[in-house]
This record gives structure tokens, C-alpha cells and sequence, in this order.
């Protein structure tokens, strides 16, 4: 069974190899859809022309609704929300591809060891904000509302979406957590 | 026609003073507690205040969590889209 556990200032994740797999299979498939490595180009280079160059580029709203909800509108005008876009979105993905790629190689090691095992010494803001990433991700894939719980209590075993769901509340629950040890 | 013209040259440094305001929308997924914690880190808010604004958020499905420059309040919809938050700026709307 997952949990979090602290020492003092120092923050560890038991996980089953089951779940890790899962985890992991989250994560870069969030990855893949924040187009890994497309913007990272933008800040790899300090040079003043490509920094430059990267902002003349036209990034328009997305179209997937996953990416929609992760990387919103900062405004309600359309044509503001488009100019703002152009100079921040680039790092609005990048920050999230970060932490889901530090996510990622903790699990990685868990996984290639083919054992239940913990992370030690993780970045507990890091994974705070990876884990409630994945979990927006899966909301909207599964139109999350007020009233999914109660769905999914009373969702057949066979329904193919079930484990979904268990996923995503599950997930909810390792956040809940993480939070409650964040804030002791 | 002097008269007009003060008023005019008021009513337009009065639209430039006018501040922005940040807004953190409701959500289905976001938790209550991860809410509060985020509002704690970002604005530097009492336990008291960021229980006060998440719970206007829940029930109203908005709130005003910060008021200032243009500036201000877009660094601070990014710092709260890179939580995850539903957030957008504004002109303030009272005026």
C-alpha cells in the first residue's frame, strides 16, 4: 500500500511495483501530451536572438481539453489571453514537464529494480503539484464532477472505466496525504 | 467646455489607477486542502485567510485573492496555473 511518510525535513513514498507501474505510465503519457522537449529550446539557449525569436512565435489556446485546463487563459479577452500566452507559456510547460520528469526517474529506478520499494528524500512540493497535475489531467478525461464519487461507487466491476476512477481517487487521496504531512 | 475637459482628464487617470484584480476559480478536482495550502505559499496568507478565500471560492466559485499592478497579477495567474489553479486577471470591476 502507497504512502508518504516525513522525518523531519525529509519526505519518502512507499509504493507497490503495481502501482509505480501505473504511475508511471500516467506520467508519460501527461508528458507526451505537454509535447515533451518542444519549448524546452526556448531556455536551453541564454542566447538573445533565440530568446528573442522564440517570442515572435503565435501559441494558440490548445485544443486538447487536457491541455486547455493545465495551461488555462490568464484572461478573459481572447486577444489578451493569446499575447500572454506568447511569453509564458513556453514556461508554464516546461515547469510541468519538470517536475513530472523528476517524478518519472524516481520511478523509473523503482520500476528497473522489479520490487516494491521507496523513494527516498523527494521534493514534496514537486510531487504536490506532478501528482495534482495528473489528477486534472484524468478529471477531464473522465468529466469529473461534484457527483463522481458516488458514480463510481455504484459502477459495475466490469465497467472498463472503473480502474480509472479508482486511479484518480486514489491519487486524490495520496495528495490528501502528502498534505497533511506538509502541513503538521 | 473647461468643465468637460477636467472631467475627462479625471476619468482617465482614474482608468489608469484602476487596479487588477487576480481571481482563483471553483473547480471539481482541486482539493479544499490543496487550495489552501497553495493560496498559504503564494500570497503568504494566515491559515485563517486562505480557509476564508477557498471556502469563497467553493461556494461563491470565484474570489478576488489579490489586487494591484498588471504586473503583479500576472506573475501571480502563472504562479497559480503552475499549481494547477484556475485563475485569471482582470481589470477591477468595482469602479
Amino acid at each position: 500500500m502507497s504512502e508518504f511518510a516525513r522525518d523531519g525535513e525529509a519526505y519518502s513514498l512507499s509504493l507497490s511495483i503495481d502501482e509505480a507501474h501505473v504511475l508511471i505510465n500516467l506520467v508519460e503519457q501527461l508528458l507526451e501530451l505537454l509535447g515533451e522537449g518542444d519549448f524546452a529550446h526556448h531556455y536551453d539557449n541564454n542566447d538573445p536572438f533565440a530568446q528573442l525569436m522564440a517570442m515572435q512565435q503565435e501559441i494558440a489556446q490548445p485544443e486538447d481539453p487536457v491541455l486547455k485546463r493545465l495551461l488555462p487563459n490568464a484572461y478573459a479577452d481572447p486577444e489578451a489571453a493569446d499575447d500572454f500566452r506568447r511569453y509564458t507559456e513556453p514556461a508554464l510547460r516546461l515547469n510541468k514537464q519538470q517536475g513530472l520528469r523528476t517524478v518519472r526517474e524516481a520511478l523509473t529506478i523503482l520500476v528497473d529494480n522489479e520490487s516494491a520499494g521507496v523513494i527516498e528524500e523527494l521534493d514534496a512540493q514537486l510531487w504536490l503539484k506532478a501528482i495534482n497535475d495528473l489528477r486534472l489531467a484524468l478529471s477531464v478525461r473522465l468529466d469529473i464532477d461534484g457527483e463522481s464519487f458516488e458514480k463510481f461507487e455504484n459502477m459495475p466491476d466490469e465497467d472498463p472505466q472503473k480502474g480509472i476512477y479508482a486511479v484518480y481517487f486514489w491519487l486524490g487521496w495520496l495528495q490528501e496525504s502528502l498534505l497533511e504531512l506538509l502541513t503538521q | 467646455m473647461g468643465d468637460t475637459l477636467t472631467d475627462s482628464e479625471i476619468s482617465i487617470e482614474q482608468l489608469l489607477d484602476r487596479p487588477w484584480v487576480c481571481i482563483v476559480w471553483d473547480d471539481p478536482v482541486n482539493l479544499m486542502s490543496y487550495v489552501t495550502f497553495v493560496l498559504i505559499k503564494i500570497f503568504g496568507f494566515s491559515k485563517e485567510k486562505a480557509h476564508d478565500k477557498m471556502m469563497q471560492v467553493h461556494i461563491e466559485g470565484r474570489s478576488v485573492v489579490a489586487t494591484g499592478s498588471r504586473e503583479e497579477m500576472e506573475h501571480y495567474v502563472q504562479a497559480l496555473h503552475e499549481h494547477g489553479l484556475w485563475a485569471t486577471l482582470q481589470r477591477d470591476d468595482k469602479i
